[in-house]
């Protein structure tokens, strides 16, 4: 995509509410700023004292995702439709590609900041957090097995955004598509609660809880979890294996291997080489990241067509 | 200039717009009249390029609406009947979004919208929050971002609708003073006395239909064929009727207030004719005038009353 070094939209998207808001009505933002940072505080101390596992602050990760990312999205362009600021923004010589880079990529940007706050509440769980707080307890600071890895740590980052990323794109292609706010809005946070939870619950109900477990012991090599994953897009266990709460949980498996900071014993085996070879949360994440391209591709392809671009 | 040729708009088996044809040159002020529901919107949007046409083109100094869309779209200014503004930035930051938008240099920028603000009265307003100001200014403001990239042609639907009077003469104002810079202005409107004081060409439409375009003037006089002459005797008017039914020219007398209003197929010389010979067999008459068609009388001679 060829990105224009100027693009008002974007700049508009990213910083022209925010700006203004914020010399218009200090008061109320500094105490929601106040507020935001309190709780993140808050969250941060409550993870570092309980000593959270990073599948723990992962789903909290999760949770605000799902609940900020469609804030971001839902409006996008129903309210250029329900202002009828559209034709006015079709008519001038930005195309559709920067039309859609100045909504999608402020969009994204927003995602990345939330995911970078994110990073010192997951950094929290690892063996830092754990030297910290028993620093902060008085007691003697202990070295202790490390709670998760780069690679756990990286794929935790990427499934966050990818996830965000994903809510971002299926909303703005919402908002184009139903040119309603309230609707877009609605349909976000409904739709998340149907694949997120209703649909993992009738799975489990339906397939009395089998999660395909012992197949994931089976793989023995990267192709085998290409393979594994090619296969699963036709089985109903994808469900689960796409839901990034459950990604989440699993992730916390292979934070802790062979010999968890709470066990001596207990030893990942092939349940833990099988996520390996399946890619665990990089893989998900790839499938978040596919998905929000096609969305985005649909919006341009309808910017094209709808508004003549 | 502006060639519409036979552009035509269905939407299944209804025809909203059916072939119209027109032209228009810089300096004209076209005001597009009907009633709503009538098409004009539709034939606008069609200009804008925001519709596609099911049928005929148009061509703005030669370019083809329909096929160069992208071409076309810096050479006009388009003012929608309901438009909204981008909120939560300033007056000056609205125009800057626009300009940088329609890829305007940044250097000349400041100079534009200094410009613009000006012609559209919108100075003082400069640094206010666009949500802030009254419907008229936000009228204005809507006009002078489409001005901004200094387009050929101003497409205004209803541009004055929802105003109160002091908005609605200001806007007029600014028509006419475009009109007056050499751009093309084409101003859709169902309120008649709203367009009859400045422009120069009109087009009505109804039922999608292009009934007449072109000069006021020449409009009105072909309409006038058929011209009522109001006479006001001093005397009884029973014997004067009799008088003019027996001329030529006359093909009916109505009686209102006092008044004689004669249908009259002459012109002004049998005008002439007729009232000296009146004076001459004694008849005395207090005035003797030719009734002027205006905008609503051309409109209401012409339309049924019925949309597509």
């Amino acid at each position: 995509m060829k990105l224009r070094t100027e693009n008002p939209l974007l700049r508009y998207q990213l910083f022209g509410f925010t700006v203004n808001r914020w010399k218009r009505q200090p008061v109320l933002y500094t105490t929601v700023a106040v507020a935001v940072g309190l709780t993140y505080l808050l969250v941060f101390q409550l993870i570092a004292y309980n000593e959270a596992g990073l599948s723990s602050a992962l789903y909290l990760c999760l949770f605000m995702m799902c609940l900020v990312a469609p804030l971001m999205s839902y409006n996008l362009f129903s309210l250029e439709y329900e202002k009828q600021t559209w034709e006015s923004l079709a008519l001038t010589r930005l195309t559709a590609k920067e039309i859609l880079w100045g909504k999608w990529g402020a969009a994204l940007m927003r995602v990345g900041i939330l995911t970078l706050l994110a990073l010192p509440i997951l950094l929290t769980t690892a063996d830092l957090a754990v030297y910290v707080s028993g620093s902060l307890r008085g007691e003697h600071p202990t070295v202790l097995e490390p709670t998760t890895n780069l690679y756990v740590f990286t794929a935790s980052v990427f499934l966050l955004f990818s996830w965000g990323a994903l809510i971002v794109s299926l909303g703005m292609w919402l908002s184009f598509r139903l040119k309603r706010t309230l609707s877009t809005a609605s349909t976000l946070y409904a739709g998340q609660i149907f694949v997120l939870v209703m649909l993992p619950l009738l799975y489990v109900i339906f397939s009395s809880g089998e999660m395909g477990d012992d197949t994931v012991n089976s793989l023995v090599s990267y192709w085998d979890g290409f393979s594994w994953w090619v296969v699963s897009f036709f089985h109903a266990r994808i469900i689960m294996y796409l839901n990034p709460f459950f990604t989440a949980s699993q992730l916390g498996t292979l934070a802790t291997p062979y010999g968890g900071w709470w066990t001596d014993s207990w030893t990942g085996g092939s349940y833990y080489d099988g996520l390996m070879f399946m890619g665990w949360g990089f893989a998900q994440s790839f499938v978040y990241l596919l998905l929000a391209a096609i969305f985005a591709g649909l919006i341009h392809r309808g910017l094209k067509h709808a508004w003549r671009k | 200039m502006l060639d519409v040729k036979g552009l035509r708009k269905e939407y299944g088996a209804l025809v909203a717009v059916r072939d119209i044809y027109f032209q228009l040159h810089p300096g004209d002020v076209f005001g597009f009249i009907g009633p709503n529901g009538a098409g004009k919107t539709t034939t606008i949007k069609m200009l804008a390029t925001l519709l596609e046409p099911t049928a005929g083109t148009a061509t703005l100094n030669g370019i083809d609406v329909v096929r160069q869309p992208e071409e076309v779209r810096p050479l006009l200014g388009y003012m929608p009947d309901f438009f909204g503004l981008y909120e939560g930035i300033t007056v000056t930051e609205y125009l800057e979004f626009f300009a940088a938008a329609y890829r305007i240099p940044k250097a000349q920028r400041a100079a534009i919208i200094e410009n613009v603000l000006e012609l559209t009265d919108l100075t003082v307003k400069k640094d206010a929050y666009v949500e802030t100001l009254s419907r008229g200014m936000q009228q204005r403001l809507c006009l002078a971002k489409s001005l901004v990239h200094d387009p050929i042609l101003l497409l205004l639907d209803e541009p004055a609708s929802g105003l109160d009077p002091r908005a609605r003469i200001e806007i007029k104002e600014l028509i006419r003073e475009l009109g007056a810079m050499g751009k093309i202005v084409l101003v859709s409107s169902h309120i008649l006395p709203e367009l009859a004081d400045f422009c120069n060409k009109i087009g009505i439409i109804e039922k999608g239909e292009l009934l007449v375009w072109g000069a006021v003037d020449e409009i009105v006089q072909q309409l006038q064929a058929n011209r009522i002459l109001e006479i006001k005797p001093l005397s009884e008017p029973e014997a004067l009727i009799q008088r003019l039914e027996r001329e030529p020219h006359v093909h009916g007398v109505e009686t209102r207030n006092g008044s004689l209003y004669v249908h009259f197929a002459g012109g002004l010389e049998e005008q002439a004719d007729l009232l000296a010979s009146l004076v001459h067999d004694g008849y005395r008459i207090a005035a003797f005038r030719e009734e002027s068609l205006d905008l609503e009388d051309v409109f209401m001679q012409i339309t049924k009353g019925e949309v597509s």
